[in-house]
């Protein structure tokens, strides 16, 4: 029970202040990363008509995504960030299942990476919203409809990315800890893979689709 | 009874940590509940498109529960945590943090329970709006949410903040008054906002050409009506950052919990009323749209007058912290 | 009667684990049985589409089982662990 609270860290310091390095998120993010960069190679070498499995899963997502991006946002724009959903949502997904595979953990079980995605998100959105409408718009729709509507807008933006973020991350962990106190009570090996199946797969896709839609959301509302 | 202070700051985190997670799991029960009854009702009325709003039931599910992560993430903290500067404020942190976030949670799991069930329900009637309806959902339960993001800040900011620096007393009231002034806020806002969404996807499934009248007014009606959720937070951080001076008397802790208590469940009542004043606004417009005006204008007036006694509680509460 | 500093840690965490179970039942249970009605409701107006619903039914409430999962599991925690 005390893996529950480890962290291998790696500190480094520079200039005065420690970095820290959380070595079991990077490894299984760069893993993550692997497998992604080798599925979508071997899934676009050889377009044929009739697809093969690999490719017929990529052109799954891809169709899948663009659709809900172009749904979304309009045509033009849509077509622009859809490179961005898909790659979020695909991501996601492989993180959040990779907790299944022994010996593998997901790396969004660290707050690190869904608070780093939700701040990407809301950095791309507001990018969005000034180069689409121009920066003057853009202010004044912090001030809209009221003027004294402008501190409760500044924090509803913050509190969008914390929601997203945290949602993400608690589910994640949350699952991941009763698996394990789970296993630790039961002394079976029935239980462990029906939550496992449970969690992983249910909980993570959802969230994960959960996450990629409401990031097309806010870019949505920014640029509208 | 006399235990060492370790003692009693173990047995504040479990207390804490049990009651975070015992009242974070009622809202969202309530409001996944809700939105599954709607679905399996938004089935049978329209089989052909179940999947869309199968796929529907459960996005909507999922933001629901967002909630009660956070309250688990707080009773996870609570629990595991090894809090290193131990003193009897420390005892008052704990239990002052687990009753915010638990607290906080239950509004914004109901209230986000209501346009995940009207997004349903309004795909059965108009499966061709089923785009614009998910985002309207996803928009309205991400606002209904911010009271508890105020709820977790409370949290967090209790947990993380050095308060070995003040006299015992008064501040364990003040710890435990800015703990139930958040949670106990977020109750009325949450629950109100989630009313405003639901009544914006059911409109625009009524009438698929007001969506931007009905968006408009949802997102101001919604931002209205979490304003008794900010107040919550400002008690709760003048609470929580003012260093009071030390006291022997009961009298002056006593009037900060007042403080507390006063502000965090005055701001119940005026959180689900203008919730329902928008909600009815929001669906009017949806059905008669040339009359957007005088309904926003009757909305803003009417929500005003209800925020009244929302403002009588921040003025009794700031009159209990300053003054007395 | 001489309370030890560890007995009273335990009985509290088995106030906390007694107050987060207890308290985490009163939702899913609302929730749960909300479904159930409604669901009741559309076999009523829709017979033919039985299976659909009952199935959509199950995974409704299965999903809104998910926050009393996590209040056992604080309370399991509470009681065997910490």
């Amino acid at each position: 029970m005390d893996e529950l609270g480890r962290i291998h860290q790696l500190i480094v310091p520079l200039f005065g202040h420690n970095m820290v390095f959380n070595l079991e998120a990077i490894a299984m993010a760069w893993i993550v990363m692997a497998i992604l960069l080798f599925f979508g190679f071997y899934a676009a070498k050889k377009k044929s008509r009739l697809p093969g499995p690999l490719q017929a899963l990529g052109e799954l997502f891809v169709s899948q995504l663009y659709m809900l991006s172009e749904d979304a946002l309009d045509e033009k724009l849509g077509k622009k960030y859809a490179p961005l959903i898909c790659a979020l949502f695909m991501f996601l997904m492989l993180s959040n299942l990779l907790g299944i595979l022994p010996h593998l953990e997901e790396p969004t079980k660290d707050l690190n990476i869904p608070l780093s995605l939700g701040l990407m998100g809301f950095v791309i959105a507001h990018y969005a919203g000034i180069k689409e409408k121009g920066f003057k718009k853009y202010l004044s729709a912090y001030i809209e409809p009221m003027f004294f509507m402008m501190p409760l807008n500044v924090i509803g933006e913050l509190a969008k990315v914390v929601s997203i973020s945290f949602r993400l991350f608690g589910n994640i962990m949350g699952g991941s800890i009763i698996i394990l106190v789970v296993s630790h009570l039961t002394y079976s090996i029935i239980m462990p893979p029906f939550l496992n199946a449970f969690f992983g797969l249910f909980v993570g896709t959802i969230q994960a689709f959960v996450f990629t839609m409401l990031t097309v959301v806010y870019i949505s509302v920014q640029v509208k | 009874m006399a235990f060492d202070v370790e003692t009693w700051v173990n047995v504040a985190a479990f207390v804490g940590g049990g009651t975070a997670m015992g009242f974070g799991a009622i809202g969202a029960a309530i409001g996944e509940g809700y939105t599954a009854a709607d679905a399996n009702l938004a089935i049978s009325r329209n089989p052909a498109i179940s999947g869309e709003i199968f796929k529907s039931m459960l996005v909507g599910q999922a933001i629901a529960e967002s909630a009660s992560i956070f309250a688990l993430v707080i009773a996870m903290i609570l629990l595991f945590t090894e809090f290193s500067n131990s003193s009897y404020i420390t005892v008052c942190v704990l239990l002052a943090s687990g009753l915010s976030m638990g607290l906080g949670a239950i509004g914004s799991g109901i209230g986000s329970g209501y346009p995940a069930a009207a997004a349903c329900k309004g795909m059965a009637r108009q499966p061709e709006m089923s785009g614009r309806l998910t985002t309207n959902m996803l928009i309205g339960s991400a606002v209904c949410q911010t009271p508890s993001i105020f709820a977790l800040v409370t949290s967090f900011i209790l947990l993380f903040t050095n308060f070995s620096g003040r006299p015992i007393s008064p501040t364990w009231a003040a710890i435990l008054g800015a703990g139930l002034s958040s949670g106990l806020a977020a109750i009325g806002s949450g629950l109100g906002g989630g009313l405003v969404a639901g009544a914006s996807c059911e409109g625009i499934s009524r009438q698929p050409l007001t969506v931007t009248p009905v968006t408009n007014v949802m997102l101001l009606g919604q931002a209205v009506t979490q304003t008794t959720a900010i107040y919550g937070l400002l008690v709760s951080f003048i609470l929580m950052f003012k260093v009071f001076p030390e006291t022997g008397s009961m009298a002056p802790p006593m009037a900060l919990l007042g403080a507390g208590l006063c502000m965090g469940l005055g701001a119940i009542g005026p959180g689900v009323g203008e919730g329902c004043t928008a909600q009815n606004a929001v669906r009017w417009i949806a059905r008669n749209e040339k009359a957007t005006g005088d309904l926003t204008r009757i909305m803003l007036v009417g929500q005003a007058v209800a925020e009244s006694t929302g403002i009588y509680a921040l003025v009794i509460s700031l009159i209990l912290i300053f003054v007395v | 009667m001489a309370i030890e500093g560890m007995d009273i840690i335990k009985a509290a965490a088995f106030l906390g684990a007694g107050l987060s179970m207890g308290l985490g039942a009163i939702g899913p249970g609302v929730g749960e049985g909300m479904v159930a009605a409604k669901a009741c409701e559309a076999i009523g107006k829709n017979p033919d589409e039985a299976g659909l619903l009952t199935r959509t039914m199950l995974v409704g409430q299965a999903v809104t089982e998910s926050t009393g999962i996590y209040a056992l599991v604080i309370a399991l925690l509470l009681l065997f662990v910490v």
